[in-house]
């Protein structure tokens, strides 16, 4: 009878936990896919927006959905007389948001501070720690430019992404504003969703449609790419969940069929006595099926168990118990067991009594 | 005589033998299935990650940033370029075949007949080469930008369409020009003038939607570049890095021969991006990291994800089986007491009945590895649209943990088999 | 000096041999000789203690106390492995399941018990099953024989190896009583050729057949008769 349970049990234990992964396996590696940067751009309507327009935006996506989100506000800025882009960010955001910049050094921390694209630094000679001299040129009078504003700022890191970001310096938004000593206005805003494609779309266009002043876009290249990827991925998991699945319930249905073989002689005993082939039946069904929901209750705590190490041990997350999977595994082991059994304890009632008491 | 009773074991009690060689049939299976499924999963998903476009790009060594800042110094360049001659070559480096894909760019600021300045960039979309190995290859953005929609027209073809002047136009530009397909463009470039057909609108969702693309030779006219290009695009198969191919990119020069060798013989983006460097002449090649380094971390995680997935079933089939000898083992106790009562030894009764379930185990792994080998085609062919390579790894792998499984499963059933006392069998029940 | 001649004339000898239990005393010391060529039944009540009895002189069990001689070795103090080869080579078994084993045909069943003794031989294992009138089906599985004919099987299984003694349990509780009349024949031409019997049984019939019949009670020796109608020679040496 232990063999019959313990059978059941790891049964129950591989139909819990992989279905408890296969679900899980979206969201978690969509949150990994987040890795690519950010998958939804904000851009303003009427040209330009704030940071008043990008949190009406924001409101409209799930807190715990919303992996980063960083506004940009692009200006040219000149270091040693040469023009360069300069982008005001919210730094804690931009590393959220593009996981995948490299930086050798420090992230900019605090005002005067400033993170180099490795072009830039290349250009200039500059390494952290280094000191730069930026100014900014709003307007030129023919030939000669009107030095406006100047500051000067630490270098604390130099990007390496392998983009064009490389061309780029870092600064914070207030730095921003104040070398140009305009109020920040945002060119784009990137964030970064762990959400499915459909729901980004929803997203997007919810947002486009409710927030006056910016346009929410998605990120083609990203979105349509994890979509691609993800559903592979999600396929995998789900053929492999139905190949497994299917061997080893095979596997419990064949150590059930030798448990019950075992017993013909049980069998044989209580026909001699006088049982009905139906008793004998219900009585073996019934202890089969109560196997079963016992196995399948510890199966699934187990197999929970194990989705939950899984889980830990690759993406550093935990997961929920999904409730709704207890009844199910415990169903699908009854039924299990219950066809398990049915073959040879019907069989064995076919067997005349006398040959089986005698001894085969 | 022992052979015999092996032979009588095996073929007049052949119902409950199959019963065995099937639960280890099935276990052996999902033992292949899975593992050829996990040993290949890493190249399989790593092809469906070239979605993501190129993990490379390769520029000329001094192109000043200037010249990247197209927004700011319009037509200024420095006059650095890479040579188009010599894009053949990245298909000869040590790690040619992992190179995927890859295309050549050219850009060539221009105006529009309205005056609207625009960037004009030629590539490949699906250039046909014939590699010196013997293969041949259809490289360019085509495969590059597999996210771009299509909203009017069709991709441009350059194998098929005759006429070399016609274009795609980004959304963005259709869109502020009122540009369709089917319309002719004029385009004003910085040598030459061209009068474009518009065959497709894209909508990409960035950048590259303020652009039109041209073949390649278009451009190069346009900007009075002919042989000469901007940058390349190359999408690579990579092993992710770790902290030699870090130390590697840094500078390769750091690195111990032993290790230079490693380092140079594995697939990391820093390798590959050395090899092609050194056959374009004064290139950089550097990583796109956005797609590298997620690529690798994917990469990683599923790998992780079947490994674990893998273990799970191993161990339930590993259970089933070990549960299934005890309880067939068992079964035979009177059986055993008997021969131990007429006068086997212990030895001979644990020897005649290992040798039974091995000779099981042998029959149904076998079968189980071909089965499992069809499973996992089953799921190559579903999920990737490719069969799965079945690493020679496999079977040694297969083969032990049969073994192993079906003599560990034993070992409860071989116990009881020793502490048998004939007198508790022989005697009524 | 008048017990060592005792030891080497009997063939077995128990010497004040308990079973215990727990508190339950299975044999209580019991004391018997059996010489060599005897033909001796043992009969007694369910639980009276026979099979016990049957399992220590079978060497499959040790008394508790008390000596056990079998050919002048004490087997209480062999080792389990020892006690297999004593097993092996001097004794053979007949038991009221048959057991046969169910995946050999007759003839191997016989060859079993010569392959654990020493080399199987089937020429021998053939003229064992022809001895007792089973030539014809050697091919056969047990399944495809009769109680009888399996019985038969078991019988010629347990002299194949010219054991000292043939222990027989209960040897024909299964059987109707044409087939128990085969095996009490076999019994008989057995014990002609010199063969020591021992066997225990309920059956009177069975049991009055032999040279003497011992009566075991609540675990003792309760009383021996000499059986009257013996026809059999007596071979006392």
């Amino acid at each position: 009878m232990l063999v019959a349970l313990l059978a059941i049990m790891i049964g129950a234990t591989i139909l819990s936990g992989l279905v408890t992964i296969y679900y899980d396996v979206p969201r978690q590696m969509g949150a990994q896919f987040r890795s690519y940067g950010a998958n939804m751009i904000f851009t303003g309507t009427q040209e330009l927006f704030n940071m008043e327009d990008v949190e009406a935006g924001v409101r409209h996506i799930k807190a715990s959905e919303l992996v980063g989100v960083a506004p940009y506000r692009y200006e040219t800025v000149r270091i040693h007389d040469r023009p360069i882009m300069a982008a005001g960010t919210d730094m804690d955001g931009a590393r959220k948001s593009s996981p995948f910049w490299k930086v050798s050094g420090e992230w900019p921390k605090a005002d005067g501070e400033i993170m180099v694209g490795k072009n830039v630094a290349d250009t200039f000679r500059l390494r952290e720690g280094d000191s730069l001299i930026a100014t900014f040129a709003p307007e030129t009078d023919g030939d000669e430019i009107i030095l406006d504003n100047e500051m000067t700022f630490i270098v604390t890191g130099i990007l390496d992404t392998g983009g064009n970001e490389e061309d780029y310096v870092y600064l914070s938004l207030d730095d921003l504003e104040e070398l140009t000593g305009e109020e920040t206005t945002l060119d784009v805003c990137e964030l970064s969703v762990s959400a499915s494609a459909d729901q980004l779309t929803a997203y997007a266009d919810a947002i486009s449609n409710n927030v006056e002043g910016i346009n929410a876009r998605l990120v083609k290249r990203v979105t349509q790419s994890e979509t691609a990827v993800l559903s592979k991925l999600q396929a995998l998991v789900l053929l492999v969940t139905i190949v497994v699945l299917a061997l080893t319930m095979i596997c419990v249905a064949t150590t059930m069929t030798a448990v019950v073989t075992e017993r013909r002689k049980e069998i044989g005993l209580r026909k001699a006595l006088g049982a009905s082939d139906a008793s004998i039946i219900s009585e073996f069904m019934g202890e089969g099926l109560l196997l079963g929901g016992i196995g399948g209750v510890f199966g699934s705590l187990l197999g929970f168990v194990f989705a939950q190490v899984v889980s830990v041990s690759v993406f550093n997350s935990s997961i929920s118990f999904r409730f709704g999977l207890l009844p199910i595994t415990v169903i699908v082991s009854i039924i299990v067991t219950g066809i398990a059994c049915m073959l040879p304890v019907k069989s064995a009632t076919n067997v005349d009594p006398a040959l089986v008491l005698k001894g085969e | 005589m022992f052979l015999r009773m092996i032979r009588g074991a095996m073929f007049r009690q052949w119902k409950k033998m199959a019963m065995i060689a099937f639960t280890i049939a099935l276990g052996a299976s999902l033992a292949t299935a899975m593992l050829g499924v996990m040993m290949d999963v890493g190249d399989k998903v790593n092809q469906e990650l070239k979605t993501y476009g190129a993990n490379i790009t390769v520029v000329p060594k001094d192109s000043s940033i200037i010249n990247d800042l197209y927004t700011i110094e319009d037509n200024e360049s420095t006059g650095s370029y890479l040579l188009e001659e010599e894009l053949g070559k990245i298909k000869t480096i040590f790690w040619a075949f992992n190179i995927v894909d890859y295309t050549p760019f050219v850009s060539a600021q221009s105006t529009l007949a309205n005056g609207a300045p625009v960037t004009v960039t030629g590539t490949w979309f699906n250039h046909h080469m014939e590699l010196p190995t013997g293969e041949t290859l259809d490289a360019g953005i085509t495969n590059l930008r597999t996210w771009w929609e299509i909203t009017e027209g069709k991709w441009l073809d350059e194998q098929a369409d005759d006429n070399r002047d016609v274009a795609m136009v980004g959304a963005a530009v259709a869109a502020q020009n009122d540009i369709h397909a089917g319309d002719t463009l004029h385009i004003e470039g910085k040598e030459a003038s061209k009068e474009l057909y518009v065959q497709g609108i894209f909508d990409a969702g960035d950048e590259e939607d303020s652009a039109i693309f041209v073949f390649l030779d278009t451009a190069q006219q346009l900007a009075g570049l002919e042989g000469n290009i901007d940058s390349i695009e190359v999408s690579a198969l990579t092993t992710p890095d770790n902290e030699l191919a870090e130390k590697a990119a840094k500078d390769p020069s750091s690195l111990t021969v032993k290790q230079y060798e490693t380092w140079y013989c594995t697939a990391y983006v820093s390798s590959i991006c050395y090899q092609i460097q050194e056959v374009i002449t004064d290139s950089v090649a550097s990583a796109v990291r956005q797609v590298a380094d997620s690529e690798g971390e994917i990469l990683e995680k599923t790998q992780l994800l079947m490994i674990l997935i893998t273990i799970l079933s191993l161990i339930g089939a590993a259970l089933g089986i070990c549960n299934l000898v005890t309880a067939s083992v068992m079964e035979r106790s009177s059986e055993i007491g008997l021969m131990k009562a007429i006068g086997a030894h212990n030895s001979s009764v644990s020897g005649l009945v290992l040798t039974e379930i091995v000779l099981t185990a042998i029959i149904g792994g076998i079968i189980g590895f071909f089965a499992g080998i069809g499973f996992a085609q089953i799921i190559g062919h579903t999920v990737f649209g490719s069969s799965i390579a079945i690493r020679p790894m496999v079977i040694p792998i297969v083969a032990v943990l049969v073994v192993v499984v079906t003599l560990l499963g034993s070992i409860p059933a071989i116990r009881m088999l020793l502490n048998l006392r004939p007198t508790e069998v022989l005697h009524g029940r | 000096m008048g017990k060592d001649k005792v030891k080497r004339m009997s063939l077995l000898e128990l010497r004040n041999v308990s079973k215990i239990y727990g508190d339950l005393h299975a044999l209580d010391k019991v004391s018997l000789q059996v010489e060599k060529g005897e033909w001796v039944a043992i009969m007694g009540p369910s639980g009276s203690g026979k099979s016990t009895m049957m399992n220590i002189i079978g060497c499959m069990d040790k008394p508790s106390e008390g000596e056990v001689l079998l050919d002048g070795i004490d087997i209480a103090k062999e080792t389990a492995k020892n006690l297999t080869n004593i097993r092996r080579d001097k004794i053979g078994l007949i038991f009221q399941q048959f057991h046969l084993v169910s995946y050999l045909t007759a003839l191997e069943n016989v060859m079993m018990a010569q392959y654990y003794h020493s080399i199987p031989d089937e020429k021998e294992a053939m003229e064992a099953l022809e001895r007792v009138g089973l030539a014809d089906r050697a091919r056969h599985l047990p399944s495809q024989l009769s109680g009888g004919e399996q019985q038969r099987v078991c019988v010629a299984r347990a002299l194949i190896n010219y054991p000292e003694i043939i222990l027989a349990d209960e040897p024909t509780g299964n059987l109707d009583e044409a087939n128990e009349e085969i095996v009490v024949d076999l019994f008989r031409r057995l014990h002609e050729d010199g063969t020591t019997l021992i066997v225990v049984t309920h059956d009177p019939e069975v049991a009055e057949v032999a040279q003497r019949t011992l009566v075991l009670r609540n675990g003792r020796l309760d009383h021996e008769t000499i059986n009257p109608n013996f026809t059999g020679h007596i071979k006392l040496s």
